[in-house]
């Protein structure tokens, strides 16, 4: 090893150059990340955009983002977390434009009333589907796939509280999905979080996870409220369960709409406003709606476009005054087909 | 059940050796991050370690408890914290480094400071105390003991920077939160296994697993062969 000796020595004499020079080194590289980074925050063609699990891991936005994305050259970062996250990224302006689905925090979102600045503005409503009560096929509660929902809710108390069949399963992640469940036990004037049942558990999950844990029931006697976007995605993994409630023709209450609001760029204005709008402008216009129409998994329907049609659908209400300031944005989608 | 992990470790294969474009980003995420935070934290955390274990201060006591504790801060609220400083509404808001690596890189350095720190301090308090004495007699300079005491202790500090690197690889409360799970900018392995449970991809889940645990088992064997040379 005789050309081994002399580099040592080299090092040796170098020694104090060559640590400060491998120490400028290791950190001109990693400053630059940090530049690069704070550069690629200032695009204004790159926007973030926070919306809920349930139309993230469907792959309904893996499917219709990179057509906006070629259409404008416009990147949508996508932060698929529950919906009571995604409304406080947007409230506090770590997301350009959010779609979620809670119709009372959505509300809460855009109010102005008393003067105060809305958090976001012109909501307009996107596509729906619907929420479904899934249990074990043997179905201890004895739901009907006709009864009305303030029928299932009751037979479900019922079962919890009388008939101790019946163990139900909540999220308790201030989702959108818990939100709506909350309002179903409210339509029998009945709280399941004070009423001291043991069958009633609050497993502050996601959708998937709460899935899972009322498939595993011991008892096999567990419910839970579930999206039908996630339902399509699981029913195959747990065969066990099955739909044993749904919406019933000329009741809304199962419906479960989706809103898209920008974030208030007075409030926030590094918010990036255009970009924003020309998203929604996207998922409202002709050829968006039509491709969520269009959006298949396993074979079924996840999402129904209702942009404008949603009054006569059901209460999902964007106003004519948003619909008017939406059809602008429409232009730059016209006469593109799917 | 079994047939998922055995399905699992053959989309792994598969997965690696077709070069998979997402993957490779994902790997290429993950390593750069956890990496360059360890290295980061390795410079600052080395010499306040192997000062603290060399030096009898007052409160030294009590520092070191507080630095055991660190080294278990848990992940999910050093990723809180962080959020609420580079959150738009928070005090560095306006450099929007929320949801990229550099932010991921700030949550790992901080969770990893106090674990070299801590193992640094260890490593150097356990050379027995009359090599210490040794080198002081032959006329050394307190910066030469310290140079050869954090030689003498390598090993151990070179331990302590692979569990620094496991914590921060394996992590993923942290990183879900600062670096938001984007895809193609900030998504790692850890927050692909729980973005593919959450769809119901167990399969995937497990594969990007099964990647996961053998590119760091072969990270570590070259880092363990440079402590075994070295030595």
């Amino acid at each position: 090893m005789s050309s081994r000796k002399p580099f040592k020595e080299v090092l040796r004499e170098h020694k104090t150059a060559i640590i400060l020079a491998l120490i400028i080194i290791a950190g001109g590289s990693v400053g630059s990340y940090f530049v690069i980074d704070i550069l690629r925050a200032q695009d204004p063609k790159r926007i973030t955009l926070a919306t809920t699990t349930s139309t993230y891991d469907s792959g309904l936005l893996d499917y219709l983002l990179p057509k906006f994305t070629e259409q404008t050259g416009i990147k949508i970062r996508v932060l698929s977390v529950g919906t009571g996250q995604a409304i406080a990224y947007g409230q506090r302006g770590d997301a350009d434009v959010i779609l979620v689905h809670s119709r009372s925090r959505e509300d809460a979102f855009v109010n102005d009333s008393g003067g105060q600045i809305p958090y976001g503005i012109h909501r307009a409503c996107v596509m729906y589907n619907d929420f479904l009560i899934v249990g074990h096929s043997s179905n201890p509660a004895n739901l009907q796939l006709g009864d009305n929902i303030t029928t299932v809710m009751t037979k479900l108390k019922l079962g919890m509280t009388e008939g101790h069949n019946t163990t139900f399963y909540s999220r308790g992640d201030n989702s959108g999905t818990h939100s709506k469940e909350l309002s179903l036990w409210s339509l029998i004037a009945w709280d399941p979080t004070t009423a001291g049942t043991d069958y009633y558990k609050d497993v502050g999950a996601g959708m998937g996870d709460t899935l899972l844990i009322t498939y595993n029931d011991a008892n096999n006697r567990g419910y839970t409220l579930v999206d039908r976007g996630t339902w399509l995605t699981f029913n195959d993994t747990y065969t066990i369960l099955n739909i044993l409630a749904k919406s019933v023709k000329g009741e809304d209450i199962l419906l479960n709409p989706y809103g898209v609001i920008p974030v208030n760029p007075v409030l926030h204005p590094h918010i990036k406003f255009v970009s924003a709008c020309r998203f929604v402008g996207f998922i409202t216009s002709p050829y968006g709606q039509a491709l969520i129409d269009a959006y298949r998994k396993n074979n079924a329907v996840l999402f129904h476009a209702c942009f404008g049609t949603c009054n006569e659908t059901h209460d999902c209400s964007t106003t004519d005054d948003e619909i008017v300031i939406w059809r602008p944005y429409h232009s730059e989608f016209a006469g593109l087909s799917i | 059940m079994s047939n998922d992990i055995i399905d699992g470790i053959l989309e792994a294969i598969r997965l690696l050796f077709t070069f998979d474009r997402e993957l490779w980003g994902i790997i290429e995420v993950s390593f750069r991050v956890s990496l360059t935070s360890t290295f980061l934290a390795a410079l600052v955390a080395l010499p306040i370690g192997s000062f603290i274990g060399l030096r009898e201060f007052r409160g030294k006591k009590t520092l070191s408890n507080l630095i055991n504790t660190f080294m278990g801060f848990p992940p999910v609220v050093m990723g809180l914290i962080i959020y609420l400083l580079l959150s738009r509404s928070g005090p560095l808001g306006s450099l929007g480094l929320l949801y990229s690596t550099s932010a991921m890189i700030f949550a790992q350095f901080f969770l990893a400071v106090p674990i070299i720190t801590g193992t640094a301090k260890a490593a150097i308090e356990s050379v027995d105390p009359t090599l210490k004495e040794t080198i002081l007699s032959l006329g050394a300079s307190e910066r030469q003991l310290w140079w050869e005491l954090i030689k003498d202790s390598k090993k151990s500090i070179i331990a302590g920077f692979l569990v620094a690197f496991g914590q921060a690889i394996s992590e993923v409360g942290a990183v879900m939160i600062v670096g938001g799970n984007i895809r193609w900018e900030t998504r790692t392995f850890t927050t692909s296994i729980v973005l593919n449970t959450r769809m119901g991809e167990f399969g995937m889940a497990i594969a990007l697993g099964v990647l996961l645990i053998s590119i760091a088992f072969i990270v570590n064997y070259g880092l363990t062969r440079l402590q075994a040379r070295g030595g």
